[in-house]
């Protein structure tokens, strides 16, 4: 499978991207809930068709960065952030979050929040709200049918009826219809059953070599390292080490993980 | 028990189960504007009522302005309400909705209570404003089928005139339905519905979505209050009476179900006209009201609640 399928204008091959030109830019990036930082001064960067895993404890900042990255963190006095976010030249942390779907940017959120009366294709349709994604949405559709055979089975099953791996499929679903170049996703395994999980990870592979790159929020650490071309730890908000999985050892992981500084 | 009362029991029944029924689709008409508020944006409009009388008033003006037959007020008035629902929450009711309030950093109970206060303003200068433009005098829509009726027996009879209105507001509702769950809007609409804060995660921009939905609302509110104008007589001050029974067709049929909206008012209009005729005019509200009671004690999400 996976021929010319979500291909953006610029995406690359995974074996051709000797350049790896910075797809997103986060540069100096803090983010608040009122008065309380959660992040501080996050410098980080994705290439073109990379996969970036950040891994941490709870409480870590990891979601707060991914909403910051969406634009979800822009709530006036409730919460914002501060420092910049560039996607291909666009300062995206200047945008509202539709303009930086559309910008080509998809997030599946922590816990799916999937809309839970609407059926599979339904929530999948939202999904190609953009005008631009409009055109060829059937195509689409079909392509996401074809990366999870089992949701073409269930399109017109309501959506809190699916188990917690189908509901993760729909979510990954979902995010692929507005065709992002960089898909974030939060907890990609959480609370899943290990062959659905695996299952995931297949997937999260055909995606990977059509060229879309991903930022993925991981607790396992092993798939985390598996999968990723790069690995960032965050601890108490910040970026504590990164690095690419070959170039780290398991003891520096943990020992940032915990933050027992080794 | 004679024949005879036998048969005029029948007929009372008759006459209740058809004139409530009639009654209902006008009466679901009124309230889904009120529901599509509440279920999408969480907005309790209560102003609602309101809105339906400037509806009606609007009608009734353009009524004495053109020889056309009454019927054809619907025309202007839907679109014309659809606009001022769109204005309103596009660059009003958005700027002190819950999720405005939340955004400040206003805790959830200041941000449900500053639109209700806010509606509830609104409503008050709407009345105002109609007695200022007009005056305090009832006023109706007259049209050549004001006194017009079926006879469908002896002493049973429908009014053509609810007829009509009872399946333009069945077409209605079944075009909303529609719209809601095949368009690109409507989808947004539901979604924004399901999770409001996800709902951007999808390119929504829900603040036209609401501004969309609200027109809708006031749309149908539009097309509710040329019915209004049209098969009895309304008042500056008549509004509230509307967002009354809009509440009890919500409470009855539950909210977010187009479907609701509609049983619950062929219900709310069935008890009002068999406790009228059993227990004198008087007893209509009564019979609505206890009926609303029963559901809250045994069904308080609604019969239809999703």
């Amino acid at each position: 499978m996976a021929e010319a399928i979500f291909t953006t204008s610029t995406a690359t091959a995974p074996s051709a991207r000797p350049a790896k030109a910075p797809l997103l830019r986060i540069g100096g990036l803090s983010a608040f809930y009122g008065e309380l930082r959660a992040i501080y001064d996050v410098n980080l960067s994705v290439g073109e068709g990379e996969i970036l895993s950040v891994i941490g404890a709870n409480g870590a900042g990891k979601s707060t960065l991914m909403k910051s990255v969406m634009g979800m963190m822009n709530r006036g006095s409730a919460a914002h952030t501060r420092g910049e976010v560039v996607f291909r030249g666009t300062r995206l942390d200047r945008l509202g979050t539709e303009a930086i779907v559309d910008a080509g940017v998809a997030m599946v959120p922590e816990g799916r929040r999937l809309f839970p009366r609407m059926s599979v294709e339904d929530n999948l349709l939202c999904g190609a709200w953009l005008p631009r994604c409009r055109v060829g949405m059937r195509a689409r559709l079909d392509e996401v049918y074809a990366l999870f055979p089992r949701l073409a089975e269930r399109r017109s099953q309501i959506v809190s009826q699916m188990s917690g791996g189908e509901q993760q499929m729909v979510a990954i679903g979902r995010a692929l219809m507005s065709s992002p170049s960089l898909l974030l996703i939060d907890e990609l395994s959480l609370g899943l059953a290990p062959a659905v999980v695996d299952d995931i990870y297949r997937t999260l592979d055909d995606i990977h070599r059509q060229g879309v790159a991903c930022i993925v929020i991981e607790q396992d650490l092993a798939r985390a390292l598996a999968v990723a071309d790069q690995v960032c730890v965050m601890l108490e908000g910040s970026i504590v080490l990164e690095g690419s999985p070959q170039s780290l050892t398991r003891t520096q992981i943990e020992a940032a993980y915990f933050g027992t500084g080794a | 028990m004679t024949n005879e009362d036998l048969y005029y029991t029948f007929i009372d029944i008759a006459n209740g189960l058809l004139t409530g029924s009639m009654l209902g689709g006008y009466y679901a008409m009124v309230s889904i504007g009120l529901a599509l508020n509440f279920g999408v944006m969480r907005l309790v409009n209560l102003a609602h009522g309101d809105w339906l009388i400037v509806a009606a008033y609007i009608a009734a003006a353009l009524a004495t302005l053109t020889p056309l037959s009454p019927f054809w007020m619907f025309v202007p008035v839907v679109p014309l309400m659809f606009v001022v629902g769109y204005v309103l929450q596009r660059w009003f009711l958005n700027r002190v909705s819950v999720q405005a309030m939340e955004r400040r950093g206003m805790s959830t109970n200041f941000g449900l209570m500053s639109p209700l206060l806010v509606t509830f303003g609104t409503s008050i200068v709407i009345a105002q404003a109609l007695l200022g433009i007009f005056d305090s005098n009832a006023r109706g829509i007259p049209n050549e089928l004001s006194f017009a009726a079926i006879r469908l027996g002896e002493d049973l009879s429908v009014s053509v005139l609810r007829l009509i209105f009872f399946f333009v507001a069945v077409a209605i509702l079944i075009f909303l339905h529609q719209f809601l769950h095949r368009s690109h809007i409507g989808r947004a609409i539901r979604a924004a519905s399901d999770d409001s804060e996800i709902a951007p995660l999808m390119g929504m921009p829900t603040a036209h979505v609401y501004a969309v939905a609200s027109g809708i609302a006031l749309g149908i509110a539009g097309a509710a209050g040329v019915m209004i104008g049209m098969s009895r007589t309304f008042q500056p001050f008549d509004g509230p009476q509307f967002l009354l029974v809009a509440f009890g067709v919500v409470i009855i049929g539950g909210l977010g179900s187009v479907k609701g909206s509609l049983v619950g008012g062929v219900l709310l209009g069935i008890v009002q006209v068999l406790a009228g005729t059993y227990f004198g005019p008087a007893a209509q509200q009564v019979g609505g009201y206890m009926l609303i009671l029963l559901v809250l004690a045994f069904r308080p999400k609604g019969l239809f609640s999703a």
